[in-house]
């Protein structure tokens, strides 16, 4: 099988599992409808517009909600040692990685639309003139995001602290996610000029390149025997 | 080398630090001028200043002997890298406090998002993961694959860190001493900064030195109870 073959195998297998359990995603996409609704009464939206801190609030529900499924990725095919089995397949470990992360990535961008889209109908939130180029932001946003978190969701599920360590190891190396992820939303909802986020978007695309380059290397001393 | 010749060198790598660092408490209370903008509280800067060069430093081997460990899987190669970590996380602590005690009376609070001070605070935090990962594997092994690639990615992902937290805002001031004109300083804070760094690096040197031979002796001694176990 050739190597892109190896990598669709593994992105179908976990994409078909969750579309039979619906665990990871059901999750993520409640969590992400029920922090909107606590956002409404933690914010007095007569002192702030929703479109001034709506960029923050959406990029903050996805690290958190991202963070909740991402954590489990290993955590279905821990039992009956079935990860055991996928390392064992002829797939070389960067294949696995490149395969687990990018199925996160289709999981996470939905959740993200959805985010969005919980933002729209709760807070009455208008997307600006480019939504393409918000579609963007929030690929390369949660590509970069998949990428740690598949990571380092390897090696926390092989600790006995597990999904509580994900965070502390993450989140510090979030910041550049965050910082130019919010900037580039706020920026496309206030409708300001495209030429005034392409910066932040590189950053974004920088910062996914390191995490898919840093994860295909490093994924295989995390998870050999 | 020896644990007993490791030992020793830490002693007097360690003792000649220490010593430093009182001469350079003296240099900054009785002997470098004071700085004519901020007045007397810059001089924490030549304690400020070194303690984040060598934390930077430390991390810098921390992840350097981390790639080289997963890579040879030399067992040496991932004591160096603990070792400087835990000497790493001393000075980020020393930064941590300085930082906002200088920053309380320069900028009339103990902290803001200045780029330079929430980097040293997220190395912290990379910091703290690397040895959480460590403590929280049963397989020794596997504790160390782990934490080499938490200071691995911590290391790559701190050049984007920096840039992005400069973009975000920035209050401090531009280099002072690392610049191509030549430093900006006079002579006399030149050589105070210079007897910082040097004797704090001697400190950490010192530490590492002795810490390094005390892992050995430990994973000595492991190593004998499982044999006879």
């Amino acid at each position: 099988m050739s190597y892109v073959r190896q990598v669709y195998a593994i992105i179908w297998k976990d994409l078909l599992l969750e579309l039979r359990t619906r665990e990871r995603i059901a999750a993520m996409g409640a969590f992400a409808v029920l922090a909107g609704v606590l956002f409404n009464y933690a914010t007095d939206q007569t002192i702030v517009r929703p479109q001034d801190v709506a960029a923050g609030l959406i990029w903050m529900t996805l690290v958190f909600g991202g963070l909740l499924g991402i954590g489990r990725t290993f955590h279905l095919e821990a039992q009956d040692g079935a990860f055991q089995g996928v390392l064992t397949s002829p797939a070389p470990k960067d294949a696995i990685f490149l395969g687990k992360t990018l199925a996160n990535f289709v999981l996470l961008f939905v959740v993200s639309l959805l985010v969005v889209a919980v933002f729209m109908l709760f807070f009455r939130l208008e997307l600006g003139s480019n939504p393409g180029m918000l579609v963007l932001t929030l690929a390369l946003g949660a590509l970069g995001f998949v990428a740690l978190g598949t990571l380092f969701s390897a090696v926390s599920s092989g600790t006995h602290m597990g999904e509580t360590l994900l965070p502390i190891l993450v989140f510090p190396l979030l910041v550049p996610m965050v910082i130019y992820g919010v900037s580039a939303t706020s920026r496309l909802f206030a409708d300001r000029p495209v030429a005034e986020v392409a910066g932040n978007l590189r950053m974004l695309g920088a910062f996914a390149v390191l995490g898919v380059a840093a994860g295909a290397v490093l994924f295989r001393y995390v998870v050999e025997e | 080398m020896s644990i007993h010749k490791l030992r020793r060198w830490g002693i007097v790598l360690g003792s000649l630090g220490v010593l430093g660092v009182l001469v350079l408490h003296a240099l900054v209370f009785f002997w470098v001028p004071t700085e004519a903008s901020q007045g007397i509280i810059q001089r924490i800067f030549y304690i400020h200043v070194p303690a984040a060069i060598v934390a930077f430093l430390a991390f810098g081997v921390v992840a350097i002997a981390g790639a080289l460990y997963l890579w040879l899987g030399d067992e040496q190669l991932d004591q160096a890298a603990l070792c400087a970590a835990e000497g790493g996380m001393v000075f980020t602590t020393v930064v941590l406090l300085t930082g906002p005690l200088w920053g309380k009376i320069a900028w009339g609070t103990y902290w803001t998002w200045e780029p330079r001070l929430t980097l040293t605070l997220l190395l912290w935090f990379i910091y703290l993961g690397y040895f959480l990962v460590r403590a929280s594997t049963e397989n020794p092994e596997r504790g160390k694959r782990f934490s080499a690639v938490v200071g691995i990615v911590g290391a790559l992902d701190i050049p984007l860190i920096h840039v992005s937290v400069l973009w975000f805002r920035s209050l401090h001031p531009g280099p002072v001493v690392f610049k191509t004109s030549g430093p900006s300083l006079a002579a006399p804070m030149s050589v105070t900064l210079g007897v910082g760094f040097l004797s704090m690096l001697l400190v950490f040197l010192g530490v590492f030195a002795f810490r390094y031979a005390l892992e050995t002796a430990k994973r000595a001694a492991e190593m004998r109870a499982r044999a006879n176990a």
